[in-house]
């Protein structure tokens, strides 16, 4: 197993306090384009409310966590951003979702080609029963991509930080792989056609923890070329890797999004205190 | 065994029954080995009239044992390199034949003769044939055993696979073949391999639909044109050359050049010479189909040699056929010098490529295992496209909810209750539409296969159904999730996850297709056909049919001699297409 190339200065062992170290030193999310914007989005599963009025901007090229205890709505809260939701017949969306100027849930957004521009990463990781190049050439390959395969394989592999582990079996079945090294080929073949955000639904909470920091180190360096939304149950991570943080609490209801240093360090609510202490929730 | 329930206290632990599970246990053991007695004695018994052992001279048996059995015994336990194993064996063999004897001897002395059956019989059907079983899989783990049985199972699978089609081609018209071969698929296969060196997609995705549009052109040119090459060079352009062509590439892949025009060329080479000049030569084999057959057993097996050299292990395995083919040669000889009287058996060249006839010695039974595999092809084609498309539909395409919900639910149970209607039935409505209203005829292999193919759909829907359904939804989420459309998801990750299984669905519904017979009385299937079958709309005959005929027979030696050796047909049929069906699978199972 090669060393993950880590950027990263901060110490990833402290615990949450009220002081802990908190959001990228040299990333603000302030005169950051929009990436992502939601207007009075209501989601619900039948009749109950999944999704209670939630209005947020999400910046451009930063990494931003939705936090939250079980059931908040913060992994469908991620879904309505590439309409997943479609999938589940019980499930109705209210509201506006903005994504590169229109709101995804006109009727002429096509909801296929919506998700060719946004990547999504699963919490198990699911790769396919196909090659290590299969998998990460999977979006190419229904994309009808025209250029160097290989090539962009290579380059996402990289980008993944499993390109030193792999480059020998790139034949070899993608299920051959450990949890970790599993979930950073999902993590290639999101990014391999080259989206806009990139989507993750608790990627590290099926991983042991080197696992996962290696998974955490790679989103920093994701933030750099993608918007990256992560939804996560584990405050330190979402402490250490986000910019921007939306608490959700009970209900579906956003109860505050701000800088990551400011929502642990100072939040506005008690509720949020509460919940980032471990006093509820 | 203790029956009562209380628990026993045995130094502060108690004791917990364990009655019931272990009554049951027994029971069920009980149950499954008294039915596999009962079939095993059955298949004994038929195997016995078929080859007319039971006239056997001892001797005869003695010297094939001598020649054949042992040596092949010998080549397991080599390659098996276990002295347990090997110990075990001798201790069974030694151990076995006293105690066949002595029990046969007892119960003959008293209780009473059993009918057809001597004590070297029993002792080679108790010991040697469960012995040879048992060493046969020990000796397949050793590297020169896999070898061995892996070229033995290329040779005669190939060889099943060719002589299969050979078949085909006598209702299929070779000449529309060859048409729709060079217009459609020839230059389809062109532009797709141009599209895929030079990645042009635009060239792969024309392939398809310039498939396609060749073979309507040819399906319109067949009246039309009426110069054609001989069928031996139809079969050599058409199916010989593209697989040789193709075992080529394979070995090239792996990194040889030389190799690959070795292992493409030498066997079609040989099917070459044999087709077009064995007859002429006096080699007793020639012409299109034996071109056909060699080409397709041969070019296999050349990969597999290959492959066998390139890893170099277990190389002496190699020499299993040679043991096999020599202890047969080296038995006939002996027997013909000493002048040991051989059985006549009812299994023989004869019986698989004569008509039937009233005289027993004469009847034969190659009209309706020609019939047999016709109808088994299109009913796999027929059953598998519609099962699969339909299983897709309900599994992938349907919602869950609103009237499309109920509509499927209600289609749903349709498909489990059509399973458990009786075959007869199936029968009147194979007569009623295919054969009245559609006009296909009475009995003929159109109406046969598209009623049996009626037949086992639900059983094929349903399996394909449980297969598809065991796909994980993390697969398919995933797949949408990268923006794929629903037929790209099915086609990219369901199916070919799937396929095994919906594989071994149609393999067991194929089973029950190949042995049924009321259907085929209903619409009018023939019990006897005195010739092979020359077109798809010509009078039919299966398997089950003739032998079916032949049990009503009042001459004893068809009741039981040419029953029998039609059973046996039968069943070596079903397994060896089973078998293949298998293999296939657990392929595709690696594979991915």
């Amino acid at each position: 197993m090669s060393n993950t190339p880590s950027s990263d200065t901060r110490s990833s062992d402290s615990l949450i306090t009220t002081d802990v170290e908190t959001g990228s030193n040299d990333r603000t999310a302030e005169s950051r384009a929009t990436a992502v914007a939601t207007r009075d989005l209501n989601v619900y599963y039948g009749d109950e409310q999944a999704i209670d009025d939630v209005s947020m901007d999400i910046p451009e090229n930063r990494v931003t966590a939705l936090i939250g205890p079980s059931g908040c709505g913060k992994s469908t809260f991620l879904r309505c951003i590439n309409r997943m939701n479609d999938m589940i017949e019980v499930c109705r969306v209210e509201g506006e979702v903005e994504f590169g100027g229109k709101n995804v849930y006109d009727a002429d957004v096509d909801p296929v080609a919506l998700r060719r521009r946004i990547g999504m990463v699963f919490q198990k990781p699911n790769p396919f029963p196909k090659s290590i190049r299969d998998n990460v050439a999977y979006g190419l390959k229904i994309q009808g991509f025209d250029g160097d395969v290989d090539e962009r394989v290579e380059e996402s592999l990289k980008g993944a930080a499993l390109w030193d582990e792999v480059k020998d079996q790139l034949d070899s079945s993608g299920l051959d792989l450990s949890g970790g090294q599993q979930q950073r080929l999902c993590i290639a073949r999101a990014i391999a056609p080259d989206p806009e955000v990139i989507l993750m639904d608790e990627p590290t909470s099926a991983l042991d923890p080197v696992a996962a920091s290696k998974i955490e180190d790679l989103i920093d360096d994701l933030a750099e070329e993608y918007t990256v939304i992560i939804v996560t149950h584990n405050m330190q991570q979402a402490a250490r890797i986000s910019d921007r943080t939306a608490v959700f609490l009970t209900g579906g209801r956003l109860v505050e999004y701000d800088d990551t240093a400011k929502i642990f360090e100072d939040p506005e609510e008690q509720r949020v205190e509460d919940y980032i202490t471990g006093k509820f929730g | 065994m203790a029956t009562d329930t209380d628990t026993a206290r045995i130094e502060g632990f108690g004791e917990v029954s364990r009655v019931r599970g272990i009554v049951f246990e027994y029971l069920s053991l009980g149950a499954s080995v008294l039915g596999i007695f009962a079939l095993a004695v059955l298949l004994i018994y038929v195997t016995i009239d078929a080859f007319d052992l039971a006239g056997t001279s001892p001797v005869w048996l003695l010297t094939y044992f001598v020649t054949l059995v042992v040596p092949f015994l010998a080549f397991c336990l080599y390659s098996a390199r276990d002295r347990e194993v090997t110990r075990r064996a001798v201790t069974v063999s030694g151990g076995g034949l006293v105690a066949v004897a002595a029990v046969f001897t007892a119960i003959e002395t008293f209780v009473g003769q059993i009918p057809r059956l001597n004590w070297q019989l029993a002792y080679l059907f108790v010991v040697v044939a469960p012995l040879t079983g048992y060493l046969v899989y020990v000796g397949a783990r050793g590297r020169p055993g896999a070898v061995g049985f892996g070229l033995v199972g290329r040779l005669i699978g190939g060889t099943a696979i060719g002589l299969a089609f050979s078949v085909l081609f006598l209702v299929f018209d070779e000449r529309l073949w060859f048409l729709a071969y060079t217009i459609g698929i020839v230059p389809a296969a062109l532009v797709y391999g141009y599209g895929r060196v030079r990645d042009v997609s635009v060239a792969s995705a024309a392939a398809i639909p310039i498939a396609v549009l060749g073979v309507l052109v040819a399906v319109l040119l067949r009246p039309v044109v009426d110069v054609y090459p001989t069928t031996v060079f139809i079969y050599l352009w058409t199916l010989a050359i593209p697989i040789a062509a193709a075992g080529a590439l394979l070995v090239n892949g792996r990194g040889n050049r030389t190799a690959a025009l070795v292992a493409g060329g030498v066997p079609l080479a040989l099917a070459v010479v044999i087709g077009l000049f064995g007859r002429a030569a006096g080699l007793g084999v020639g012409g299109p189909n034996a071109l056909l057959v060699i080409s397709v057993a041969g070019v296999p097996t050349a990969v597999y040699l290959h492959r066998v050299f390139d890893v170099g292990e277990g190389v002496t395995g190699l020499g299993v056929p040679v043991l096999l083919v020599g202890g047969a040669l080296v038995g006939a000889f002996v027997v013909e010098t000493f002048g040991i009287p051989t059985p006549n058996p009812w299994v023989s060249e004869t019986f698989l490529t004569e008509a039937p006839s009233r005289n027993a010695r004469d009847a034969g039974l190659y009209p309706a295992i020609v019939g047999s595999v016709i109808i088994i092809a299109m009913v796999a084609v027929f059953s598998f496209v519609l099962g699969v498309a339909t299983s897709v539909f309900l599994e992938e395409y349907t919602a869950d909810s609103g009237v499309i919900g109920a509509l499927t639910r209600l289609l749903q149970i349709n498909i489990a209750n059509l399973a458990a209607v009786p075959s007869v039935v199936y029968g009147l409505l194979g007569l009623g539409l295919f054969a009245n209203l559609l006009g296909f005829g009475f009995g003929t292999a159109v109406t046969v296969s598209l009623t049996l193919s009626l037949l086992i759909l639900p059983i094929t829907i349903i399996s394909a159904q449980e297969a598809i359904r065991s796909v994980p939804d993390d697969l398919r989420r995933g797949s949408d999730a990268m923006g794929a459309t629903r037929w790209q998801t099915t086609k990219n990750v369901v199916l070919p996850e799937a396929f095994p299984g919906i594989l071994t669905g149609t393999i067991l519904a194929l089973g029950r297709a190949i042995g049924e017979t009321a259907p085929l009385i209903m619409v009018g299937a023939a019990t006897t056909v005195f010739s092979a079958p020359s077109s798809l709309f010509s009078k039919f005959s299966a398997m089950p049919m003739q032998i079916y005929a032949w049990a009503n027979f009042p001459q004893e030696e068809f009741r039981y001699g040419v029953v029998a050796a039609g059973v046996i047909t039968l069943l070596i049929i079903l397994i060896g297409m089973n078998g293949t069906a298998i293999l296939l699978r657990n392929r595709a199972e690696r594979g991915t």
